[in-house]
């Protein structure tokens, strides 16, 4: 195995490479462009004691090493979208050498270019919308009956009663999602879900009840947020979180998503 | 309740995109859960998300250094 490998950030059309050229790569490698038909590769130098299969399996699992590498190849990413059409690779995307790059792309050119065609003179919004209130722990009704308190029955009716309310709360906050999605997905060029994302790493107390993509046109985007603005202040049991515009790296997949 | 955050505060620049503020999670949701796969010649297991919900008690701990707390055995992993 050579000891140098490429790391593939994205495939791109119409970029130009005098604009990245102060960018830097992965340990401050510098950026190449291969070149292969109408289609432009964003790469760097790796070292593959680094970037090889071994090694990848260690230090994916090392949060540091991933988030350095998480965050360089975005980086990129945000710059090479600023130039032209892109389309983002999946992180650690790593090729042995130039050929091997045009091999590939000359092997998906035909999805390269349809994914590049959806996402041209587009961007991606993230929005999150939570439920206005901490998951549903409802006050515990005042027993209507005081002698009751300690029965086992009483207990089995409140328990019943509880699990009710939350299931309740959980079908109007998925309704609710629902609607927010529509409402939002009629005003984008394309729309996803993600899975939403874990209360512990949201930080948040409120549950994550959306986690929607949407792909709009670049001069479209001060709308879309005014929209996500509106829908927020008519959603009185939901909060909006919009940021963008990002890359569109939900929508530039090879599979139409 | 609270507005719309934003991700910028050009609001009038959105042509130009909007890069403060993106959370690592956010991060490794598309670049681990999104973005074109192509097969390179080093070839690693990313099953898609499963590398954030596997590393969920990583990131938990580490990311959310204020949440540390030993490990509950009956801790889901995944959302």
């Amino acid at each position: 195995m050579p000891a140098n490998g490429l790391y593939l950030f994205a495939v791109g059309r119409g970029l130009d490479p005098a604009a990245i050229s102060g960018v830097e790569g992965i340990d401050g490698a510098a950026l190449e462009v291969v070149v292969w038909r109408d289609l432009q590769a964003v790469v760097c130098a790796v070292d593959l004691t680094e970037f090889g299969e071994a090694s990848l399996a260690r230090n994916l699992e090392d949060l540091t090493w991933l988030e350095r590498v998480a965050r360089t190849h975005n980086d990129v990413v945000f710059a090479v979208a600023a130039t032209g059409t892109v389309a983002p690779m999946r992180l650690v995307t790593i090729c042995e050498g130039e050929d091997s790059v045009r091999d590939r792309i000359e092997a998906l050119h035909h999805d390269l270019s349809a994914a590049l065609d959806r996402v041209e003179g587009r961007r991606e919004w993230s929005v999150k919308v939570y439920a206005a209130t901490a998951a549903a722990e409802p006050a515990p009704e005042p027993p209507d009956d005081k002698a009751e308190v300690g029965s086992g029955a009483a207990y089995l009716r409140r328990k019943r009663a509880l699990a009710d309310r939350r299931r309740a709360a959980s079908d109007r906050s998925l309704h609710v999602a629902d609607e927010i999605y529509g409402a939002l997905a009629a005003a984008a060029v394309a729309a996803r879900q993600l899975p939403p994302q874990d209360p512990r790493l949201t930080g948040r107390s409120e549950p994550m009840i959306l986690n929607a993509a949407y792909l709009v046109a670049i001069d479209e985007g001060a709308a879309f947020r005014a929209l996500v603005q509106r829908v927020n202040e008519t959603h009185a049991s939901a909060t909006l979180e919009a940021e963008g515009p990002w890359p569109p790296y939900s929508f530039a997949t090879l599979d139409a998503p | 309740m609270s507005g719309v955050q934003q991700s910028t505060g050009a609001d009038v620049e959105t042509a130009a995109l909007g890069q403060a503020q993106m959370s690592l999670v956010d991060l490794l949701d598309r670049l681990l859960g999104t973005g074109v796969v192509l097969a390179g010649d080093v070839l690693i297991s990313l099953a898609g998300v499963d590398l954030v919900q596997i590393r969920l008690h990583a990131l938990i701990t580490t990311v959310r250094a204020d949440l540390r707390r030993p490990e509950q055995p009956g801790d889901r992993h995944g959302s």
